[in-house]
């Protein structure tokens, strides 16, 4: 059987859960509607699995989620991804940082900017818009009763404007929230 | 339904009835902050309770929002949990500073206080005292996923006032 994984990678990983996934044969009709908003084009994963325990709330967080990080117009698309992985970082959810750290990387082709946050962490040195939002990401996530006004205003000096901010907010929440489901319910493993 | 504005979480507990602007601004992310209200409802509550009652929900989310000091929503969650049936019985631990002598609760509450201030630290380990404490999996999958929204709902919250008060 092979390794859990527990440092920080780009490398695609499997997860594992530890707690049983719905068996699509035998799942309810609510859990199937639940599970039909998945893409229907790939093998429904583990995880998805594991969440249509919950159908009802699956339902609603699927197209959530896709909302916030996929939406037109405002924050970009790369900067969203940087927003996902401060949270994931500062949660240690290897698996979602692993993820959203080889989309950013995909989108805008600089593979340094994730080396730097691996590397140096919560003292990465990064190009200024890069900085600001996983900074901001950081600090929301590590104290939401206490998020840093010099954070807020950081977004406010490299341009950000109300809608980017939101856009960024509301993707360092939804981590927030699928870091506690991703990093408690199951671990990462290397493919075999 | 009633207008979106009207009964919005969100909007209700920053009073955002006076700053319009702020207000304005959340529309244009209209689908998802209509998602957050219906995730709100399938967390808070569902159609199918089961093993965890309206009022406990309700006594978690305040427990977890006063955790993050976030006063607007441990009130509001403070306030659904006295609408609650039996919402009475479980004020005392809405207050993180209060614990219990039952042992499925007590599980319950570790985890609670565990994944919202310190996911991190998760392992397998706490899984195993959930179930060794008599949840199956898909309790377990119910209260992680009370906890993520709820914590969702917090830094939302925590977001937002900055956008309002600066």
């Amino acid at each position: 059987m092979s390794q859990a994984v527990h440092e920080f990678t780009v490398e695609a990983l499997d997860w594992k859960p530890y707690v049983k996934p719905v068996d699509v044969d035998t799942a309810t009709a609510e859990q199937l509607d639940a599970l039909k908003i998945t893409p229907s084009n790939k093998k429904i994963s583990d995880y998805v699995l594991v969440l249509a325990n919950e159908p009802e709330t699956l339902k609603e967080r699927t197209p959530l989620f896709n909302d916030i990080m996929y939406s037109e117009g405002g924050l970009s698309r790369g900067g969203r991804e940087i927003g996902a992985l401060a949270a994931s970082f500062v949660n240690r959810c290897i698996y979602c940082a692993s993820v959203h750290a080889a989309r950013y990387i995909q989108l805008e082709k600089r593979p340094e900017v994730v080396d730097e946050i691996y590397g140096s962490g919560l003292d990465a040195n990064l190009p200024e818009f890069e900085q600001a939002l996983f900074n901001f990401g950081v600090d929301l996530t590590a104290h939401p009763d206490n998020v840093g006004a010099y954070q807020f205003y950081h977004l406010r000096e490299i341009g950000l404007d109300d809608l980017q901010i939101l856009d960024l907010i509301h993707a360092v929440a939804i981590f927030g929230w699928a870091n506690r489901l991703m990093h408690t319910l199951g671990e990462p493993h290397r493919l075999d | 339904m009633t207008s979106p504005s009207t009964n919005d979480v969100i909007d209700t507990v920053l009073g955002l009835d006076r700053f319009p602007d702020l207000q304005a601004l959340r529309e244009q992310r209209a689908k998802l902050k209509h998602l957050s209200q219906t995730s709100y409802q399938a967390a808070l509550r569902p159609a199918e309770p089961r093993n965890f009652s309206y009022a406990l929900r309700a006594a978690l989310a305040a427990r977890m929002a006063a955790l993050w000091k976030s006063q607007e929503l441990a009130a509001h969650f403070r306030a659904l949990l006295e609408r609650e049936e039996e919402g009475s019985g479980l004020a005392s631990i809405a207050d993180p500073g209060n614990g219990t002598e039952d042992p499925r609760l007590q599980a319950i509450l570790a985890h609670v206080d565990l994944v919202t201030l310190s996911p991190k630290e998760a392992t397998r380990a706490h899984i195993e005292k959930l179930l060794a404490a008599g949840l199956d999996d898909r309790d377990i999958v119910t209260l992680a996923g009370l906890i993520a929204f709820v914590n969702y709902q917090v830094l939302v919250v925590a977001g937002l006032k900055m956008l309002r008060d600066n």
